[in-house]
């Protein structure tokens, strides 16, 4: 009872401070492309430069096979994704240190500024997926209805992505080398999530490492759901659900617990 | 009961000052068996109650754990031990425009930093006339306040943080807000707030400043309270610790 009272509360301060959340997101993703010439356009055309870099080397020169549709189509289905979610992370182990003015002087719950980057991302993943939205196009990739999945999929991915994002942003503070960690970290979880690869080449019995692993699960439904045209594996998808949750409100508590030292060591 | 705006009950903060920043220096300190931590005592054992429309003024020296205070009351940091109870919105004028960007305009800086302060946008909407007409910047809000001048931009942040009338108005040493002229309007604003119930604290050296604007005075040395009381009696009690040190 105490505990539904707690989670009640929280949701609570969530929408009451909900307009400063958009304010922040706002402020980031304004600010962020004000002295540039192309400005927001480089939401797109990133993506779009490594898509063609990385299809070039893996396509031509490695030859991965790609299920049979065009390959940077097969990337851009899991790679965009990925993106949003190694920049969320990475931009969520900084923003309680370069937000650290805000934190020694004003009380809101900390935990604003973390989602307020995640959805300065989030706008600029939508954007970027323009891009995937153009090659299905083009490639006629017929619009089915397991394309209902998407956004089940994404609200998974969101909630791991979040979770992880407390935990790097609230540890971050205590030690800046989580932001170094990580960094390497994304790099090599990159490698051992099936992005650049499709999983049906690992061999069969080394593909459960794959449904440990949420983010690969998360990519690969993805590219089932758009490409392939059926849906995602249900019982992996239930598990990474489940982790995702699990991750979540770890990083959640762990964040409050450690919310009220912030200040003091910022 | 309902008459208390702040109670400090056995209020305590230690600080505990990590002395390694990276794993590399406390990994080997932490099983080399050396001392991680040191603990610093900024606060101990504060007891005091001030009711709302009072108006308490904070005397001490540098390090004595005045702001400390202010950040407790503020909610910017956690007491270690003890009690704060502040009922009421808190109108933090500590560090003025900690909320400002300096890429983004006056306008969208105001509504920013409002929504930190916890004002509501449809309120802001109201209340931005008349913030503006304050801060005496009709021209400039369309502007990034990266081209505001110093003086500009504290005006600006002074307006925001005093457009609605607080519950509870925190000041850090006097406001160096401007010139003289706009310095007191800011201060006739205070007591404007005064008058409509606000209960005020006040952070200084100076103990006549102190005596002009509040009725309550803490004294405090080293993070102990020496007094707590009458403005009168807190500003003798402050003057003679400063006689006795020098």
């Amino acid at each position: 009872m105490k505990k539904v009272r707690k989670v009640v509360a929280n949701i609570k301060l969530f929408l009451d401070y909900r307009e400063l959340l958009w304010n922040l997101a706002n402020r980031e993703i304004t600010q962020r492309y004000k002295q540039s010439v192309l400005g927001y356009a480089w939401v797109i055309l990133n993506p779009l430069f490594q898509l063609i870099v990385m299809s070039f080397v893996f396509d031509i020169v490695l030859r991965i096979p790609s299920l049979g549709v065009p390959f940077i189509l097969f990337l851009s289905a899991a790679l965009l994704p990925w993106n949003l979610f190694t920049q969320s992370l990475v931009s969520s182990s900084n923003v309680l240190v370069s937000n650290s003015n805000l934190i020694t002087k004003i009380y809101f719950p900390r935990e604003i500024l973390v989602y307020s980057t995640i959805i300065a991302k989030m706008v600029d993943f939508f954007f970027s997926c323009l891009v995937l939205v153009f090659f299905l196009f083009i490639f006629k990739i017929p619009v089915t209805v397991y394309y209902l999945w998407l956004p089940v999929i994404f609200v998974v991915q969101l909630f791991f992505m979040t979770g992880i994002s407390l935990v790097v942003s609230a540890l971050n503070l205590f030690y800046r080398d989580i932001q170094y960690l990580l960094n390497l970290v994304l790099l090599l979880w990159m490698y051992i999530t099936p992005i650049m690869y499709p999983i049906e080449i690992i061999p069969e019995k080394y593909r459960f490492i794959m449904s440990l692993n949420p983010m690969a699960v998360i990519v690969n439904a993805y590219r089932q759901v758009l490409l392939s045209g059926k849906n995602p594996n249900l019982y992996s998808l239930g598990v990474a659900a489940l982790v995702s949750f699990i991750v979540f409100s770890f990083g959640f508590i762990l964040f409050k617990k450690l919310e009220g030292e912030f200040a003091d060591y910022v | 009961m309902f008459n208390i705006a702040i109670q400090a009950e056995n209020l305590t903060k230690r600080y505990s000052l990590q002395r390694q920043r990276t794993f590399k220096e406390f990994l080997p300190a932490l099983f080399g068996g050396q001392d991680t931590h040191v603990k610093f005592k900024a606060l101990s054992h504060l007891d005091f109650i001030l009711e709302k429309g009072e108006s308490l003024g904070i005397l001490g020296k540098n390090g004595s754990g005045k702001s400390t205070l202010l950040k407790i009351i503020a909610g910017v940091t956690k007491p270690s031990d003890g009690r704060i109870t502040v009922n009421g919105r808190v109108a933090p004028l500590i560090e003025l425009g900690a909320g400002f960007h300096p890429e983004l305009t006056g306008r969208e800086n105001v509504y920013l930093n409002g929504s930190i302060l916890g004002i509501k946008h449809k309120e802001m909407e109201m209340l931005y006339p008349e913030i503006v007409k304050f801060a005496e910047l009709e021209e400039f809000m369309d502007q990034p306040i990266k081209h505001y001048s110093s003086g500009m931009y504290m005006r600006l942040a002074f307006a925001v943080a005093v457009a609605e009338t607080p519950d509870i108005l925190l000041v850090d040493e006097i406001l160096a807000v401007g010139d003289q002229k706009y310095q007191k309007k800011c201060l006739t604003r205070m007591t404007e707030f005064k008058k409509n119930g606000s209960t005020m604290i006040m952070v200084s050296h100076n103990p006549e400043q102190v005596k002009k604007y509040c009725n309550k005075g803490l004294v405090l040395h080293q993070g102990k309270q020496l007094f707590f009381g009458e403005i009168e009696k807190a500003t003798a009690v402050y003057e003679e610790m400063m006689d006795r040190a020098s």
